[in-house]
């Protein structure tokens, strides 16, 4: 059996370490929470510019405008959003895991990558991988420019024609339990499903090309912020359950040295009075 | 004067919906200027002051460009900023313009991006008309 002091030690310790994760927990909750309001704030906008482009889209010509061009696929972009830091259970293995995964399935020499987060530019520049772009260290001050600088790099990328199309790899926020990796196609855009759409008698001004041409960067520039705000959100979600588990783990474990601590200071009492008392027997 | 629902909306943020009897927005080609049962449309903003007028009072914000979509049921403007004349920092946009005006007379005019320069020159000049109304 462990002596005393070692058990006294490491119950001492675990609960230092418990108290740690406590405040990461709680950390974790307030910017999830402001993550949240964001995304909420965010929505609307989103949502009315995807409408009015789905509305024009199928009235512009694709020659028109480097950004909706299809083009014959040999090069691939990948953008991968993961987070600065790590303690946030699987969060980022799984969308690494996922994004490795489908750039070896296209051949990593054919694939130009964006890195966004510490973690991914770490994990990629390790296997050498050819990254073009990394944007690290902005999280904790993450503003709408950061997602307008990105958006800016990316497509100007795809129309030098570098790349024939760019996927997105990142973390969807569901509820607090559930993230899903989520994988999509960025450039070129797609049409919206053209049967539900209603016609309507509407003024463009200037033209419908010149409209679509300073709303489709404006769009991308919207889905990189959407990205970025997701991916944030899940990352908090993660790190707080994550968190909340080494708490309880945490727990346990003190409860089991609690246990094996009284039984070492039972013995040795017990083993005292064993001496004592043969010590006595002794002297009769 | 006959009213309107009018919603601005940014990535970070909604204002709260207003009731209006005028918009004024800075079109790509001059200002134009919205009011009630105006014909649906949509309208690209340039960089530029919006004015809007209810009942009781005329209010100023500065944008940095987006669109305007008419509906029957009433303007939604949607841009990448929007401020309120009581919310510019001034002396955050003189020193903008400062750097700006900088950049332009500076001697390295091969690597200047003639582009980003005016619409930072403009924006910076936006912010501080809009921001003395």
């Amino acid at each position: 059996m462990a002596n005393l002091k070692d058990i006294r030690d490491r119950i001492k310790s675990v609960r230092s370490i418990q108290k740690v994760t406590k405040a990461m927990k709680m950390v974790a909750a307030a910017k999830m929470r402001k993550a949240q309001g964001r995304m909420e704030q965010a929505r609307p906008y989103t949502h009315r510019l995807t409408e009015v482009i789905h509305h024009l889209l199928p009235d512009v010509d694709r020659e028109l405008l480097p950004l909706l061009d299809i083009r014959e696929i040999q090069r691939v972009g990948y953008i991968v959003v993961a987070s600065d830091r790590g303690l946030a259970g699987s969060f980022n293995t799984n969308v690494l895991k996922k994004a490795q995964q489908e750039i070896d399935e296209i051949g990593k020499q054919n694939v130009d990558l964006f890195c966004i987060g510490k973690k991914t530019r770490d994990h990629f520049k390790r296997r050498d991988y050819n990254i073009i772009q990394s944007h690290i260290e902005f999280w904790n001050d993450l503003d709408f420019p950061h997602a307008m600088k990105m958006g800016e790099g990316i497509i100007s990328h795809f129309i030098n024609g570098e790349v024939d199309e760019i996927h997105v790899v990142y973390n969807e926020f569901v509820n607090v339990a559930t993230q899903s990796i989520q994988s999509e196609r960025l450039l070129p855009l797609e049409y919206g499903d053209e049967d539900t759409m209603t016609h309507i008698d509407r003024l463009y001004e200037p033209s419908k090309e010149k409209l679509v041409r300073s709303l489709i960067p404006r769009h991308l520039n919207i889905q990189m912020w959407k990205y970025l705000l997701e991916s944030y959100a899940s990352e908090q979600a993660a790190r707080m359950v994550a968190m909340e588990n080494a708490t309880d783990n945490a727990e346990d474990m003190i409860k089991d040295l609690s246990l094996e601590f009284n039984k070492a200071r039972q013995a040795s009492i017990t083993k005292e009075m064993l001496e004592i008392v043969s010590g006595a027997e002794a002297l009769k | 004067m006959s009213t309107f629902n009018l919603d601005i909306v940014t990535p970070t943020r909604n204002l709260d919906e207003m009731v209006v009897s005028y918009v004024r927005c800075p079109g790509l080609d001059g200002s134009f200027g919205i009011m009630a049962n105006h014909q649906e449309g949509i309208f690209s903003l340039d960089i530029g002051e919006i004015m809007i007028k209810t009942n009781s009072e005329t209010k100023y914000y500065s944008t940095s460009g987006g669109f305007a979509e008419i509906a029957n049921d009433g303007v939604c403007i949607l841009v990448e900023t929007v401020e309120s004349a009581s919310a510019i920092d001034i002396s955050r946009a003189e020193a903008a313009l400062q750097r700006a005006r900088d950049r332009k007379s500076s001697s390295d005019k091969e690597n200047l991006d003639q582009l980003r320069l005016a619409s930072a020159l403009s924006r910076a000049l936006i912010r501080l008309r809009v921001a003395k109304k």
